[in-house]
Order: structure tokens, then C-alpha cells, then sequence
């Protein structure tokens, strides 16, 4: 059932410096019982697409459609948007320690938060549910640690914390922006178990923001690619990792390490995520991208569907056929690329591949 | 002879740092054992990989390494000369041979100054260039790091996070040091940008024969960089060794919990990997437990775990690979026993055996 149906949603911000294009006409759905992975560099503009759903981009311009159980949530008032917040739709962020406050009880904090919503909830009853809530999230002796301060969590624990109140009001949506980020790969590994766990238990859906692939390929049902604002590939998880279609997919995954043998170099992407003030031409990747032809650097691809599954979606201009990292596929994806590279692309191209073999390269003669 | 080979020797060294209390006279009332009996050695040209998590001493250890903070007790030897708590004069010649690149570029970078006298900080302080002559060294150097050198007068602000990172790079290969100590230079940057800067890594280390002192969470960039590796906990070296031999078969149930809870960005592996989930979080290092430091949250704890510290030793199976790949057991060689040598050392009781499952001894209900 589709819990959440977002369509061409654009989010812009006017700076002193020009607009901002933050998010530029995404799409998506989510799932009850379901995990969305979103992944996406810093500025892909991952976590101010969530935030904008939530109401929590203000100044911003946001135009498009997010409807969330009947109701678009970009047309609440802000006081309908406080009683969908935190009830139906909650939020974990990343930093545990700035989103608690310091200087109040992290027991009181949870009673707050259930109290807040729904005020025929005793204070007492609040506090007995904030001890039940953490206790469901593993803290131990939540009967004494409720009555902590949340500099004597640790941080660990303050991330439990902050799950236990993102479901003391048994919200229908999660949305978890780089939720392990912060913290050690053991500590990440019982997180994301708890995650899972708890969504398993009462079919909560669950989008999921972070940069690291890692995560995704453990938790996640479907996967949406993010590149300068815009969606680039939209697939269930195992057709991104292992028959991915967009070059900057294949680029995030060969940047990985463990991708390649040890010892080999690194296959990173050339170049940096481009400004969002000045938007390159055409495919925002184009400058980075090892496969670009010229009609990359006119026209900006929007998502098509890559096999007859109707599930499996990317922007790129390359035929739909040159997914995955088989041999036949790369063969036709250099074919294409020879045949419709002008002298234009070829520049582009050439200016990429320099920036990558510098380093080695130029040092030999200096 | 082997001395040849070794550029740092770390000797049983010792960092706390005392606990105060009380209002106007400040007393100490215990120590944060940050590190404590540590020792390693770090090859010419080669890279240690020092892994842990929070608090487990990786940076102090770092920072003693680097003669930035004073050992509690203990030595540090650099290339034959002992500079363990050298005062700042006699240690100032030596400073030059040792470098750091911090994690963050943000904050690492002074935001008032300009990159060229960032990177050319170095040159003045230790007045080995000036002038016309300084400024062609620094254009060098940011060509080298992959920068444009018309950038010089630019400010860190105007760089990405990649770029800042290779600004620190420059001005710790400045001096040409022979140590370089990355404290999680990558950890801040996004994963085609960080491929970008290990890659440099490694190139300059070919060109220059840097040797590296890598420290970082990610157990993937540590396997990519890194000769050898090293596991701290609370403290201690757990576990350490040639790099394949460590990632092959880990044998300390810290080792291999950790390497079970690295994300793989692969969902087979992923969904086939049996997690070893510790329970609980790290203790406090103020109060370290009794005998071995993991115990509380080892999956295979004994009576014997809790009373007796285990000594960081090459451990039955790997003993045995040692001596049959024709290493010759000579006496000499037991000085040579310390982490980031050519041998496999488990400080563990029980060491993990090849195919055994943790993950089922972790929760014994299920099983």
C-alpha cells in the first residue's frame, strides 16, 4: 500500500548569491512496511527534500505534490503540519547530542513529546511509557536512565533515545537522516538492527538518508539515487548494486574500497558535485561523467525505465540495455559514447580523465 | 641491522591524563587510561593502519607518536633518535620529519589566511625558503596535490571539503617528512572524493617512500591503505599483523566483531554475514575492567578472561604459519614482536579459530 506518493517535488532557495535549486522535480513513493534508501553525496539535496515534507525548510520555494495517507503535506498550515509531525511522520537525525536538549531529563524529553500530542495522557502514564519506550530500544535499567541527562548517555544510547521518541507516538512514516553517521561500526551495526527489528514488529515504512552504501545495501528495499538535487536511478536494491545503469551509480560504487582488489588504486569520480547555484548544462553529471556525448551536454535526461520491470529507473541518455557491470553492457555503453561523442563532449571528456591520471602522471616530469 | 627498516619504534608507552575534582583546590581522583602499554613499530615506506573506535586511544597514541603530547611513560624512538618528552627546542629539528593530517579540513585550515601561506607555514616557521622562492614551492606543491596553483591567494573557504583536504596534504609534505600521521584524513569527505584523496595518498607515498601511520574507523579504507594493522581497544592493542593475515582470520572476538558490523556495500554479503552484535557500550577508560579490557562484551568470556590480562602474542595457529613460511625462530626476533611487525598477535586467551561462528556463541538462545 502506498503510504507516501511524492511528485515532482522542487525546492529552491533565494541567497544573497542567487537561487539555490535544492531539489529539481523528484518523484517517489514509499511504501508501508517498506525501506527507502536515499543516497546521495553532500548537496545532492537528499536531507532538505525530507525536511521539506516535514515543513521544515521555511523561506523556501517549494512546488510539486506529497501525499501522505489522502492528505498533501505540502498544503498544511503549520499547526496541521505540528499534529502530523512527530505523530504519523517522525523523524531521527543524525547528531543524537544536539537533538536532545542538555538540560532537561531524556525521560522527560520522551513524555514531552507524548504529552505534546495527545493531552489526555497523564504525566504519570507519560513517564511510564517513556520507561516502557526505552526499554524496547535496549537501554538497560530504563527505570533509573530515564531520569539521565543526556550527557550521561552515551552516544549510542542517545540514538536509542531519540528512536525510543521517534516511536512513542507509533508514527506511520520514519524518516532516519544518516542515523549511524555519527557513530562507531558496532555501535551502527545493534542501530540498525533495532531499526529493523522495530519496523518488522509494527510495519512502519521507512526512508532512509545517508551517503554510505553500506547501509543501504543492508537495510534497504528500494534505493533512490540522488545527483545535485536531482533523482538519477530508482531501483529496488539489488538492481542498483549489481545492474546499476547511471555512470554516477557505477562511479559511487567503484569509489568504495572493498569494491576493488586491495592494494589496486581506487576508481574515484573525477571532479566535485557542482554548485547548485550554477547548474552545469544538459546532465548535471556530464563533467564527471567517463560516458559523456553530446547530447549529455544539451538536454537533461529525466528518469526512464531501464528494464520491462517498470521498477528499475535511471537519467541517463545511454541505451536502457547498458546496465550492470557485465562486459556486453560496458561494450555498449563505449560504442554509444563513439558514436554520438563530439568534439564538444570529447573536450569535457578529455578534461575529466586528466583530472583523474594527474597526480601519477604529471609528476613524472616536474 | 632490522633497525634499518624501522622508522618508529614505540615502546611500552603509557598516556593518562589526570581527573580533576573539587571546587577551589583541584585534586586529581583518578586517570583516564587513554593508552596504556602500547607498543608497535612502524616500517620505512610503509603504512601501520591503526583501527578502533571512539576512545579507544587511537589519537592519543597519535599525538604521543607525533611528540604533540608528553608520555606518561614509556619511549618513542624516530629513525634511532629517542624522542620521548624532548623539550620544544630539541624536538623542533625533528619536527620537520614528522607530520599530521587531521580529520577535519574545516577546522584544520585557519580560515584568515590565505592558501599559500597555509601551505607555506612550514617553509617560514623552519626557515628553509623565502620569498619568490617560497611561492614557487608552494605552487609545486598544490600542483602535486592535484590544486590549481593560480589558486594561491584563494581563502580554505573557497574550497570543497576534497580540496581542503588535499591543502592539508600540501602542508604536510612540505618539509618532505618521513612520517606522516593521518588521523581519519578521509572520514569527513564523500566516497568519490575520499578515492580521490587515498589515491593521492598512495602516489606520494611511492614517489617520496613516505611511511604512514593511518588511523581510522573504516575498516575498508584501513585494509586499502594499510601494510600492517593494528586493533586498539580501551587502550591496548588487541590484535595486530600483516594486513591479509589480520583481514583473512581475525583471531580476537574484537576483530571480528568489528569486521562483522563493517557495512558492505554488497547485499549478498550483507544479508549472508552472521553479525557478531556486542552488547553493551565500551567502559569507561577511567576505571578499565580487570584482566582482559573486552571481556564484559566478549561473546566468548571465561573465568580466565576476567583475572588474567592475555599478552599480545603470536597465537597456536599462527605461530605455526609463521615458522612453516620459513621465518627463522631466532631469539632476536623476540624483540621484534610488537605490532606492525611481520607476525600475527592476538593479546586474547581464546583465540577465534578458523570457521568458528561467534555470532552463534553471541546468542546462545538461538542456537
Amino acid at each position: 500500500m502506498t503510504l507516501l506518493e511524492v511528485k515532482d517535488l522542487n525546492v529552491s532557495f533565494s541567497t544573497a548569491d542567487g537561487v539555490v535549486r535544492a531539489v529539481r522535480g523528484v518523484s517517489f513513493d514509499v511504501e508501508a512496511g517498506r525501506t527507502l534508501g536515499i543516497v546521495g553525496e553532500s548537496g545532492s539535496g537528499k536531507t532538505v527534500l525530507t525536511q521539506t515534507l516535514l515543513g521544515l525548510t521555511p523561506g523556501a520555494d517549494v512546488s510539486g505534490s506529497a501525499i501522505f495517507e489522502g492528505t498533501d503535506l505540502l498544503q498544511l498550515r503549520p499547526d496541521q503540519m505540528r499534529r502530523v509531525r512527530g505523530a504519523q511522520i517522525s523523524v531521527i537525525f543524525q547528531d543524537p547530542l544536539t537533538s536532545l536538549h542538555p538540560l532537561y531529563k531524556v525521560g522527560w524529553q520522551i513524555s514531552e513529546m507524548i504529552r505534546a500530542h495527545d493531552k489526555s495522557v497523564s504525566r504519570k502514564e507519560a513517564a511510564e511509557r517513556a520507561v516502557e519506550l526505552l526499554r524496547r530500544v535496549g537501554i538497560p535499567k530504563p527505570e533509573t536512565r530515564v531520569n539521565d541527562y543526556p550527557h550521561q548517555f552515551s552516544g549510542g544510547m542517545r540514538q536509542r533515545a531519540m528512536i525510543a521518541m521517534a516511536l512513542s507516538l507509533e508514527p506511520r512514516l520514519i524518516i532516519a537522516d544518516e542515523p549511524t553517521t555519527a557513530l562507531d561500526a558496532t555501535v551502527q551495526a545493534q542501530i540498525l538492527d533495532l531499526l529493523l527489528r522495530l519496523q518488522q514488529e509494527s510495519n512502519t515504512a521507512l526512508i532512509m538518508i545517508t551517503h554510505d552504501l553500506g547501509v543501504v545495501a543492508d537495510i534497504a528495499d528500494d534505493v533512490m539515487v540522488m545527483y545535485a538535487g536531482r533523482a538519477v536511478e530508482k531501483a529496488p536494491k539489488r538492481e542498483v548494486f549489481y545492474s546499476s545503469h547511471h555512470p554516477y551509480t557505477k562511479g559511487l560504487l567503484e569509489s568504495i574500497p572493498s569494491s576493488s582488489a586491495a592494494g589496486e588504486r581506487l576508481r574515484p569520480i573525477a571532479g566535485q558535485p557542482p554548485s547548485l547555484i550554477n547548474l552545469p548544462s544538459g546532465c548535471k553529471f556530464h563533467p564527471r561523467c567517463g560516458y559523456v556525448f553530446d547530447r549529455c551536454l544539451r538536454e537533461e535526461p529525466g528518469l526512464r525505465p531501464v528494464d520491462a520491470s517498470g521498477l528499475h529507473f535511471s537519467a541517463c541518455w545511454l541505451p536502457a540495455a547498458a546496465a550492470g557491470l557485465s562486459a556486453e553492457a560496458e561494450e555498449l555503453r563505449e560504442e554509444t559514447v563513439l558514436g554520438q561523442r563530439g568534439e564538444e563532449a570529447a573536450e569535457v571528456a578529455a578534461a575529466a580523465a586528466a583530472e583523474l591520471g594527474r597526480p601519477a602522471s604529471e609528476e613524472g616530469g616536474a | 641491522m632490522a633497525g634499518d627498516d624501522v622508522l618508529v619504534r614505540v615502546e611500552n608507552v603509557v598516556k593518562y591524563f589526570p581527573v580533576k575534582a573539587g571546587g577551589l583546590v583541584r585534586r586529581t581522583v583518578g586517570h583516564v587510561h587513554a593508552v596504556d602499554d602500547v607498543s608497535l613499530v612502524i616500517e620505512r615506506g610503509k603504512t601501520l593502519g591503526l583501527v578502533g573506535e571512539t576512545g579507544s586511544g587511537k589519537s592519543t597514541l597519535a599525538r604521543c607518536v607525533a611528540g604533540l603530547l608528553p608520555v606518561t611513560s614509556g619511549r618513542v624512538i624516530f629513525d634511532g633518535h629517542d624522542i620521548t618528552n624532548l623539550s620544544r627546542g630539541a624536538m623542533r629539528p625533528l619536527r620537520r620529519e614528522i607530520q599530521m593530517i587531521f580529520q577535519d579540513p574545516y577546522s584544520s585550515l585557519n580560515p584568515r589566511r590565505r592558501v599559500g601561506s597555509i601551505i607555506g607555514e612550514p617553509f617560514a616557521i623552519h626557515k628553509t625558503a623565502t620569498g619568490a622562492e617560497r611561492k614557487r614551492r608552494v605552487q609545486e606543491l598544490m600542483e602535486r596535490v592535484g590544486l590549481n596553483p593560480e589558486h594561491y591567494n584563494r581563502f580554505p573557504a573557497e574550497f570543497s571539503g576534497g580540496q581542503r583536504q588535499r591543502i592539508g596534504v600540501a602542508r604536510a609534505l612540505a618539509l618532505r617528512p618521513k612520517l606522516i600521521i593521518c588521523d581519519e584524513p578521509v572520514s569527513a569527505l564523500d566516497v568519490s572524493i575520499q578515492a580521490q584523496v587515498l589515491n593521492l595518498l598512495s602516489d606520494l607515498q611511492q614517489e617520496y617512500g613516505l611511511s604512514y601511520l593511518f588511523i581510522a574507523h573504516d575498516l575498508e579504507v584501513v585494509r586499502h591503505v594499510s601494510d600492517k594493522v593494528a586493533v586498539m581497544y580501551l587502550g591496548r592493542i588487541g590484535e595486530a599483523g600483516p594486513k591479509d593475515s589480520l583481514y583473512g582470520q581475525p583471531r580476537h572476538p574484537y576483530t571480528v566483531a568489528l569486521l562483522s558490523a563493517a557495512p558492505a556495500a554488497d547485499p549478498d554479503t550483507a544479508a549472508a554475514r552472521q553479525r557478531v552484535l556486542l552488547t553493551g557500550d565500551v567502559p569507561s577508560p577511567i576505571s578499565p575492567p580487570e584482566g582482559c579490557r573486552f571481556h564484559p562484551r566478549c561473546p566468548k568470556a571465561m573465568p580466565l578472561c576476567s583475572a588474567e590480562e592475555p599478552g599480545l602474542l603470536p597465537r597456536a595457529a599462527d605461530a605455526a604459519a609463521d615458522t612453516a613460511s620459513g621465518a627463522a625462530p631466532d631469539p632476536a626476533r623476540a624483540g621484534a614482536l610488537v605490532a606492525g611487525g611481520d607476525t600475527h598477535l592476538t593479546a586474547c586467551h581464546f583465540p577465534v579459530a578458523a570457521g568458528e561462528n561467534l555470532a552463534a556463541a553471541g546468542s546462545r538462545e538461538l542456537a
